[in-house]
């Protein structure tokens, strides 16, 4: 005879009182059955706390480290410049890097969800910084396309900006090669095939558009599965270009005349630091090299647990980042030393020989010691012909070389090149030394597309119609589609748009508007006791000062600074490169381009008030709820967010009921308040989750036990043996409960 | 008479002076040895002199397919400490006429490669003013190298792409399978009386006594 088989429901509470959980299981035991109700995080995080801190070291040590840093330090009294910078990134840099992992932590979403959980209104502050992203994405990953382009033509036996190439009747070089140098050639012709002005527009440039091509697809390839992709990647791009650096430190001071440079660079010269500009720069310096108010940081944050100690992280990714910078600028300057020794003594060489061909001297007579002497000797004996030279004979001197300072592209892909070209070995040197540029480009483009792939994948719109690697997909290939145009004749000219305005002005105005929303708009109460929930101990008094206090004013002064610059700088200009005279000229933009750069600036700023008069209108009045603290946080949808709730049903050996099983996801978190005593019997407080789902099991008509087992941390409130249209039973009371801290 | 004899011998060499210093068909030339050649560079003396000329002499009789040229045709003047000098090559049918400058040039082009080798020095130690060089031709690939590392790059990182993507997609059709199916054994979990969560969590679990005594049994 069969037995009658009826479905019940269990229903179960279950919450976690555990610091550090990243699942919650509860476990049924059945005569027969055992049902085991798990439920894990739903989003994805981190490997180890040490992806994390290495994907922040990545993304912060970029390009600017190797090629702005060594630029102010020369500018701004070499050695002296470390006083200004050190103190900035104690003043700014390490407490705004620090409250942008705390947010980003404690919201567990990207930069749209963690503002508009902040405050409703202050959702246009994540959009300004998923805007100021998306362009600073379109034009660096060109640089990375030159980087390839450099890379792939290393190759070859010769290096081809060693030499000029010759002319059509094999007479001489090539006329814009003789005028400029062999390196600027390659660079403004072979590679960026660039106009005389921004207006002419040519074609596209093939190879460089192949090597964009090349640059997303990489991208794409690291950061396709979100964090867990970009978690393995990030092992190798933060470490290898510190190995390369130690390579080229040891290559570098080796090389004749290196000593020249560094000792330049570090003899100090303290008046600079009476000059303002010298503080200006270092401030601007710190809060662009740390890559803050992208909204990168935050969206690296979001995947780490609860109670990772990111103050820690913060302190220690801020001091490698300055650290590194330091450390370039000292390899960059023994490169600056040889190459400006090379030129030295290439001149007196010209000089000699001019002298020995007018006078027809003998080859032993002049050296290079005794130029001096010889000019002055021959200017006495033989007047006219020496007059008749005189016009060609160059001041050599080694200062006028050093101090000829260079930043940007021009120094990593111009200076750098003249260097390596003189170097014995040249190919190997120029394939690490690419190799490195690319490296530290890439990491910080992982920073970047992740700010922007992370407030995606939280809009539930998008992630539950396409997949997350189609969104990402369709990312990186809308930003490779835009960015074709840097690619053209005139794209450089543009570049330099992008670089100067794009995420300058926009980015101060955000992180001023994040520190002031954060301590006064959120409460810096609150914002302490958050992080006492996170890490278990309040921000001490170095903290609070400097958001509070210290950083939105430097904010707001270099704000005002860059405002005021801009309106006295009258009409902007940008350096356009003539063929025939072989370098850079001044020219202004037209009224098309300054227009753009006004867009550029606008729509990245007028996010923030946008989305807040936005928000003022669309408002619904507050509904009023028993947990009045819980609705202020919206974040507790994060629970629902977090935790998939997977249903196992086991069977027992020796049994044969029939058993289904109806796996589905839990709908209904909330998050309340939950008191009571810690394994140190002191009493303790603290927000909970509570999810409840339901199993339908059909049963035989045979008693069975239950009993109830459940993971440290966890605590269930019962199972409910229901027969069906019972409600759950209450919660039960406190005596009754017991439950553990985890440490 | 011994002024005649004396004048005889000694005016070939002067009108060849003459001819070399005052003619527009002569060439400076500018050897810087001791620039190219460092510490092993020779002496410039009467038979590098010497070898000079009869390089020269041979550069002639190949461009113009002469066989008379011969060493004392070519007339050098203008000696300098520089190691520069003046030259002029003279016809070999007529020791008085000069061969036009654009001949000689020829000749120097032609065979440049040939004299520089036979001094050690190359285009830029050894110099004719007036004659520019010729560069070597620069080498022209039939793919270009940078090409080459392009596609072997793009190609590495496509596989990447595609693989990673195939196991996206199978892992998604493994869940689908899996979701469809009896879930009896999932993900190794081990049937066993009761102690599985052992295998799933870190720690033992505790039995719960709060719940553990309420109504053991249900009713059905």
């Amino acid at each position: 005879m069969s037995e009658p088989v009826r479905t019940f429901t269990v229903i179960y509470h279950i919450f976690t009182v555990g610091r550090q959980t990243d699942r919650l299981s509860l476990q049924i035991e059945l005569k027969d059955i055992t049902i085991i109700i798990m439920s894990k995080e739903a989003r994805p995080s981190w490997d180890s706390p040490m992806q994390f801190v290495l994907a922040c070291v990545s993304y912060a040590v970029g390009l600017g480290n190797v090629w702005r840093f060594p630029y102010l330090c020369q500018m701004h009294g070499g050695g002296g410049f470390l006083i200004p910078y050190l103190l900035m990134l104690f003043l700014e840099g390490i407490p705004l890097f620090c409250m942008e992992l705390a947010i980003g932590q404690k919201m567990r979403l990207g930069s749209i969800g963690a503002w508009t959980a902040i405050s409703p209104y202050l959702g246009g502050l994540g959009i300004a910084s998923v805007v100021t992203s998306m362009y600073l994405c379109l034009y660096y990953n060109v640089i990375n396309a030159w980087s390839f382009w450099y890379l792939f033509h290393s190759f070859q036996s010769v290096l081809p900006w060693a030499e000029c190439p010759v002319n059509a009747n094999r007479t001489g070089y090539l006329e814009e090669c003789e005028v400029a140098s062999s390196t600027q050639y390659f660079f403004y012709r072979e590679t960026l095939n660039i106009s005389s002005s921004i207006d002419e527009n040519g074609g596209l440039h093939m190879g460089q558009a192949l090597c964009l091509l090349l640059a997303w697809i990489i991208v794409y390839l690291f950061i396709v599965r979100g964090v867990k992709s970009t978690g393995m990647v990030v092992y190798f791009t933060a470490t290898f270009p510190y190995v390369v650096l130690i390579i080229y430190l040891i290559r570098g001071v080796t090389l004749h005349g290196a000593w020249n440079g560094v000792k330049y660079m570090f003899t100090p010269k303290l008046e600079q630091l009476a000059n303002p500009q010298t503080w200006i720069n270092a401030a601007t310096q710190i809060f662009f090299s740390l890559g803050l108010g992208f909204g990168s940081l935050i969206a690296f944050a979001s995947y780490n647990h609860h109670n990772n100690n990111f103050e820690k992280q913060a302190v220690v990714v801020s001091l490698i980042n300055s650290c590194t910078s330091v450390f370039a600028s000292i390899v960059t300057f023994s490169i600056y030393g040889f190459k400006a020794t090379f030129n030295y003594e290439s001149c007196l060489e010209r000089i000699r020989l001019l002298l020995l061909n007018t006078f027809n001297l003998s080859e032993e007579s002049i050296s290079a010691e005794n130029i001096t002497t010889w000019i002055h000797h021959l200017n006495i004996t033989h007047p006219e012909r020496f007059a008749a030279i005189a016009s060609k004979i160059e001041l050599c001197s080694l200062e006028a070389e050093l101090d000829t300072a260079v930043e940007g592209t021009g120094l990593a892909f111009i200076v750098y090149s003249e260097a390596i070209k003189n170097m014995p070995l040249s190919q190997l040197w120029s394939v690490l030394y690419f190799v490195m540029l690319l490296l530290l480009g890439m990491g910080s483009m992982l920073g970047n597309v992740t700010a922007i792939i992370t407030p995606l994948a939280d809009i539930k719109l998008l992630s539950r119609s396409l997949s997350s690697e189609s969104i990402n997909g369709l990312v990186c290939l809308l930003c490779l589609l835009l960015g074709f145009g840097f690619t053209s004749r005139s794209g450089n000219y543009w570049f330099t748009i992008f670089n100067e305005y794009a995420a300058t002005l926009s980015l101060l105005f955000i992180v001023f508007i994040e520190v002031i929303s954060v301590c006064y708009i959120y409460g810096l109460r609150r914002f302490e006791k958050d992080i006492e929930d996170m890490l278990g101990h309040r921000p001490n008094w170095y903290w609070k000062v400097m958001w509070a206090v210290v950083s939105p004013l430097l904010l707001f002064s270099l704000f005002i600074f860059y405002i005021i610059n801009y309106i006295q700088g009258g009409t902007p200009t940008y350096q356009a490169w003539d063929k025939d005279l072989g370098r850079s000229v001044v020219k202004e933009y037209p009224v098309y381009g300054q227009v753009f750069i006004a867009l550029l600036l606008l729509s990245a700023l007028s996010c923030v008030p946008l989305a807040a008069l936005h928000s003022v209108f669309r408002r619904k009045p507050l509904r009023r709820h028993r947990h009045t603290e819980t609705d202020q946080h919206k974040h507790h949808d994060n629970f629902n967010n977090n935790y998939r709730h997977y249903f196992y049903i086991l069977r027992k050996q020796d049994s044969d009921s029939e058993v289904t099983a109806d796996t589905q996801t839990s709908r209904a978190c909330d998050s309340t308040r939950k008191h009571g005593m810690n394994h140190e019997d002191r009493a303790e407080s603290l927000m909970v989750p509570i999810c409840t789902a339901s199993v339908k099991l059909p049963v035989s008509p045979w008693n069975y036990g239950m009993s109830v087992r459940y993971d440290p941390g966890v605590e269930s409130s019962g199972v409910s043996r229901l027969a069906p249209g019972l409600h759950p039973p209450p919660l039960p009371p406190a005596a009754r409960r017991q439950y553990r801290l985890q440490a | 008479m011994l002024a005649g004899v004396l004048l005889l011998i000694f005016l070939p060499p002067l009108v060849a002076k003459d001819l070399c210093k005052d003619s527009q068909d002569g060439f400076k030339v500018r050897l810087s040895i001791k620039t190219a050649l460092g510490d092993e560079a020779y002496e410039w003396n009467e038979s590098e002199m010497f070898l000079f000329r009869s390089t020269l002499a041979y550069a002639m009789r190949k461009q113009s397919n002469q066989d008379t040229y011969n060493i004392t045709n070519i007339l050098v003047c203008n000696d300098t400490q520089r190691v520069s000098f003046v030259f002029v090559v003279t016809s070999p049918n007529d020791p008085d006429q000069l061969i036009p400058k654009e001949q000689v040039e020829r000749a120097v082009r032609q065979n440049k490669h040939r004299i520089n080798n036979a001094f050690l020095l190359s285009d830029m130690t050894l110099e004719f003013m007036g004659i520019p060089p010729t560069l070597a031709t620069p080498i022209t690939y039939d793919t270009e190298p940078w090409l080459i590392v392009f596609g072997v790059v793009i190609g590495a990182v496509a596989v990447g792409i595609v693989a990673l993507l195939m196991s996206t997609v199978s892992r998604k059709r493994r869940a689908k399978e899996k979701a469809a199916g009896l879930s009896e054994v999932d993900e190794g979990i081990v049937k066993e009386n009761g102690t599985t969560l052992s295998s799933l969590g870190r720690k033992e679990g505790v039995y719960n006594q709060a719940f553990s005594n309420d109504d053991r049994f249900t009713e059905l």
